[in-house]
């Protein structure tokens, strides 16, 4: 029996090419989407899941209060796995993990010279215990126990001493210092919220000598006993808090507790607790997950509406089969299986294609796609799974309609299906509206990205570059300004704590001097150049200059120095710009602060955020990265001559620039994907969309083949034909406008709310969108009207 | 064998009942061979179309056997139809996307005939009728006469006992008609009730009996 359905269904398929090939190529698309968003998804969502034990192994976080004022981190002290260890009964293991990236990169000499290397990170010896990735080479009891050893990576060792073995037992140097590697282990798996190609030992480091309640620096990691209590562990913590940390909070007038994350929500949880990758948005993988979705339904919508159509075509056979016998099953088994067919193909087609388009597409959402994965078992199962539903979806409708009909009017062809049309105009409608919809998601999304990189953020950011500083660079800095300046490539060279869009420093301003007000403030530690080299605008007074004193140079806390407020601090304050200079204001580390000048407000941080207080006042020591303004001209010429100088005065650190605009432009990384993926699957979506409609139109053409004939004859032109053929469908698409319309002022409301400062929402994203959708869809008819129109009505009519 | 009692079918049009039918009794018995003479629109078909259950709108009591009709319940009446009724057509209606092995085979399929008996059936048939080399063609290759016989095959593969046919020689020449009713008779001889509707005279006379229709009434009811 069900042989015979597959050789008809095949046969069937085969006749109508034309169908076939759009109900196989949009369904393919669809399901590559799918396919691929739901490989994507997995990869997320088994973050840290290859961790034996991983249900018993959570992150400790911290969270302080003071001033009423909650805060986060995802990093706690290093005496605190120490004290879980020691005396904490349902505490297994506990390990630190001190990434350094946060710091700075590390200089490496595995024998070919010095390279900069950023994954790195000191570990104790009780990483393996928690974490039990696998070792290739060395012993996971001891590979960390002692002082200056080092486990690398596979793919490091690979890359550094050729293979693990040959790297075992051999030495590197890490910022001069000589390391052991004592050992290889497996690379971090990409879907590991860990990201390192450097475990060194803990005991190396300083701090892990006396480790202290602060500072915060270090991940801290335990894994449970099984079955423990967490509750009862976390009023544990709170009681060690009360006993170490007690007379320390009262003292300073702060609180503290500690909080335990689950290892498998690191990656999804909370995205401002910092961690040693960025995480994703869960509620992207959803957003990704409905996408996917609506994908596979237009895809399905399009054999349904096809289906259907054709139905009328199919009476003759549908009414012979049921007067030689058939039950109704029976015909809607035949029906499904031609739909399940096509699924089952489709399916097959998606995987060949998948392998084909693996690595673009990894570039492109920049995650690996585990293609076999879809040969697991779990794959088999899903795939399997996934070609029932579709199948019986697309195919459960035109089958019952199909195995409804009445055998005598099926045969006389006196039948006409008027409920299929209403549904169909309703699937063509959601499909619109789902690609209209899609598309002005996509343009409102792009609309805000353009508008965040061509606002007027305060300051230039155009023709600058950052480099890495450190504090032994200091007695070069004069020399290097002035090699540099001089040189023609270089207009201004300033030391800064951070680079103009990422600045983070938490300060308080306290009442006193001439203010009264107590708020929280963002403390921008620079010298004297950074108003020149990023082009602040000084509203009123004066920049502060080399002379003034520097905070580091400050001798107690009454001592003065002068300091720059933007517009918001002053606000705050209740100043005018006129006013505030000259005043004296308490910023903790003194409180003589002499307002000395008076800056435009810029945006210090995303654009997620609103503008707040800033000081920025000289402390050069404080610097992380030397701010590099080019002359005007070639930049690449220019960098080159700037990197000749850096290498004649500061040798031995990396020269790496990186220009502030592209940085700044990395800040929106996850919209910018998000952007990215949105124009993929909206221009997906129109494509099977009009896919369909061609189909519709063909169909609706050969009906109409006679009529039009008969219309050119009596004088109809292609405009009249168009006309004809494209009234019904325009119609349906105004309607998947107005609701694609609303929709997207819903959308458009709900993901700007995420941006303090957003884009006025205009008429234009809708206006495209549509329009775009509207023109294709028209010139997708146009084609087929053009083809029926050419016709010669003579033979056509004859025919008939 | 079947036996219809004062049947009426009727188009319900805005001003009036349209009679299709009207007071039909008719009494048929096992291995008749009824012809069914009459002018278009006399009622033939609808007829047929009754008498075969693909026409379920009617007035007036249908029995099969000793049972009515109307006392069945819809799965034994779907029953019944598949196992008794076997029908021809004036235009074949043969399923184009199948081969003449295949249309022949359609009718076992739906009865859950087993695999083996299906071919051993489907051998006899195409082996009598004379297609055993046409059996891979698509209705498309074959002339007029010969997918009639193919529709025959396929109305006898599920041994039914009762057989209509609806003008099953008003596509034909004469000379492929002969043959269609010399099959027919035979069909006849070996014991299969036949009921055709025709145009055409010369046909009757295979049968046993002849029923004259006229403005959805039995005029004359004649044995030959």
């Amino acid at each position: 029996m069900w042989k015979n359905y597959f050789k008809i269904s095949l046969r069937n398929l085969r006749k109508r090419k034309l169908y076939t090939a759009i109900n196989l190529l949009g369904l393919t698309i669809a399901l590559v989407s799918f396919i691929a968003i739901s490989l994507y998804i997995h990869h997320e969502w088994n973050y840290d899941r290859m961790v034996t034990d991983f249900d018993r192994i959570y992150k400790i976080n911290q969270e302080f209060v003071s001033n009423g004022e909650s805060e986060l981190v995802g990093s706690s002290p290093a005496l605190l796995p120490v004290t879980l260890r020691e005396e904490f009964t349902e505490v297994d293991k506990a390990t630190l993990v001190f990434d350094w990236s946060i710091f700075s990169s590390v200089m490496i000499d595995a024998g070919q010279g010095n390279q900069e290397e950023s994954k790195f990170a000191f570990v104790d010896e009780y990483f393996y215990d928690v974490f039990d990735f696998e070792m290739i080479a060395g012993n996971r009891e001891t590979v960390l126990s002692e002082p200056n050893q080092i486990v690398l990576t596979e793919s490091t060792a690979n890359r550094l001493f050729g293979s693990a073995i040959n790297a075992e037992g051999k030495s590197l140097k890490v910022d001069g210092k000589d390391y052991l590697v004592t050992g290889v282990m497996q690379d971090f798996p990409s879907n590991s919220h860990m990201e390192f190609d450097f475990l060194a030992s803990f005991k190396t480091h300083p701090d892990s000598r006396g480790p202290q309640w602060s500072p915060s620096n270090y991940y801290n990691y335990v894994k449970m006993k099984p079955g423990a209590d967490m509750s009862q562990f976390k009023s544990n913590m709170d009681q060690m808090v009360d006993k170490y940390l007690g007379s320390d909070m009262d003292e300073y007038g702060f609180h503290t507790a500690f909080f335990t994350q689950p290892l498998t929500s690191i990656h999804l949880g909370d995205p401002t607790l910092n961690s040693i990758k960025p995480g994703t948005e869960i509620k992207y993988l959803y957003v990704f997950g409905v996408v996917a979705i609506l994908l596979i339904a237009i895809g399905m919508i399009n054999y349904v509406n096809l289906a259907t159509a054709e139905a009328t075509e199919r009476n003759k056979e549908v009414g012979l089969r049921k007067i030689m016998g058939a039950g109704r099953m029976q015909l809607f088994g035949q029906f499904v299986s031609e739909s399940m067919l096509l699924s089952f193909a489709a399916i097959l087609l998606s995987i060949l294609l998948l392998y084909l388009s693996a690595i673009p597409f990894e570039n492109f959402v920049g995650a690996p796609l585990n293609l076999e994965l879809l040969f697991s078992p779990l794959g088999m199962v899903g795939l399997l799974g996934l070609g029932l539903v579709v199948g019986l979806l697309a195919g459960f409708y035109p089958s019952m309609i199909l195995s409804q009909m009445q055998p005598l009017k099926a045969l006389g062809n006196k039948l006409k299906i008027g409920g299929g049309a209403w549904v169909r105009k309703s699937l063509v409608v959601f499909q619109f509206f789902v690609s209209m919809g899609l598309l002005i998601s996509t343009f409102v999304v792009k609309n805000q990205l353009e508008f965040m990189q061509e606002v007027n953020l305060g300051y230039e950011k155009e023709q600058v570059v950052a480099l890495n500083y450190h504090h032994n660079m200091r007695e070069a800095i004069p020399t290097l300004r002035d090699e540099m300046v001089r040189s023609g490539a270089a207009i201004s060279i300033s030391r800064a704590a951070d680079m103009p869009h990422h600045v983070k420093a938490g300060y308080k301003i306290f009442s006193g001097g001439d203010n009264t007000r107590e708020f929280m403030i963002t403390g921008y530690a620079a010298d004297p150049d950074l108003i020149k080299t990023i082009n602040l605008e000084l509203l009123e007074g004066q920049n502060y200059s080399e002379s003034d004193p520097a905070r580091r140079s400050l001798e107690d806390e009454n001592a003065q120095m002068p300091i720059l407020l933007n517009e918001s601090a002053i606000t705050e304050m209740g100043w005018t710009a006129k006013e505030a200079i000259g005043k004296r204001v308490n910023i903790g580390f003194t409180n003589n602060a002499l307002v000395k000048g008076v800056v435009k407000d810029f945006y210090f941080n995303s654009l997620h955020q609103k503008v707040g207080p800033m000081v920025i006042f000289n402390d050069p020591d404080e610097a992380n990265i030397l701010l590099i303004k080019l002359s005007a001209g070639n930049p690449t010429a220019n960098l080159a001559t700037i990197g000749e100088v850096w290498k004649k005065l500061v040798p031995d650190r990396p020269f790496n620039p990186k220009f502030l605009d592209q940085e700044y432009a990395n800040l929106y990384q996850s919209e910018q994907n998000v952007s990215l993926i949105f124009s993929l699957f909206s221009g997906i979506a129109v494509f099977i969309a009009l896919m369909g409609l061609f189909g519709l139109v063909s169909y609706v053409a050969l009906r109409r083949t006679r009529e039009i004939s008969i219309r050119k004859v009596l004088g109809a032109t292609q405009r009249d034909v168009l006309l004809v053929l494209s009234m019904d469908f325009v119609k349906l698409l105004g309607i998947s406008a107005i609701l694609a319309i609303g929709f997207g002022i819903w959308f458009s409301g709900s993901w700007l709310e995420a941006f303090a400062n957003r884009t006025v929402l205009t008429i234009w994203p809708f206006a495209t969108a549509i329009l775009m959708v509207m023109v294709l869809a028209i010139l997708t008819i146009g084609y087929r009207s053009w083809k029926v129109f050419r016709l010669n009505p003579a033979t056509t009519l004859k025919s008939e | 064998m079947i036996q219809l009692k004062n049947l009426d079918k009727f188009i319900e049009s805005r001003f009036q009942r349209v009679f299709i039918l009207k007071g039909i009794n008719l009494t048929i018995n096992e291995g008749e061979f009824i012809t069914l003479m009459g002018p278009s629109g006399a009622g033939k078909s609808t007829l047929l179309n009754i008498l075969g259950l693909l026409d379920e709108d009617y007035e007036g009591e249908y029995s099969f056997g000793d049972r009515s009709l109307k006392s069945m319940k819809e799965r034994e009446r779907s029953g019944l139809h598949k196992s008794e009724f076997g029908y021809i057509f004036q235009a074949y209606h043969l399923i184009d996307e199948l081969t003449v092995y295949e249309n022949i085979e359609t009718p076992l399929l739906y009865r859950n005939v087993p695999s083996s008996e299906r071919k051993s059936i489907i051998a006899n048939l195409m082996d009598r009728f004379n297609m055993v080399a046409k059996k891979d063609l698509f209705p498309a290759q074959l002339s007029g006469g010969q997918q009639q016989l193919v529709g025959i095959a396929r109305a006898v593969a599920g041994r039914p006992r009762v057989l209509l046919a609806d003008e099953p020689t008003g596509n034909l020449h004469s000379g492929q008609a002969k043959e269609i009713m010399e099959i027919f008779q035979e069909l006849h001889r070996e014991g299969t009730t036949i009921i055709q509707a025709t145009h055409a005279r010369e046909n009757a006379d295979f049968g046993t009996r002849l029923i004259n229709m006229l403005d959805g009434k039995i005029e004359r009811d004649e044995a030959i």
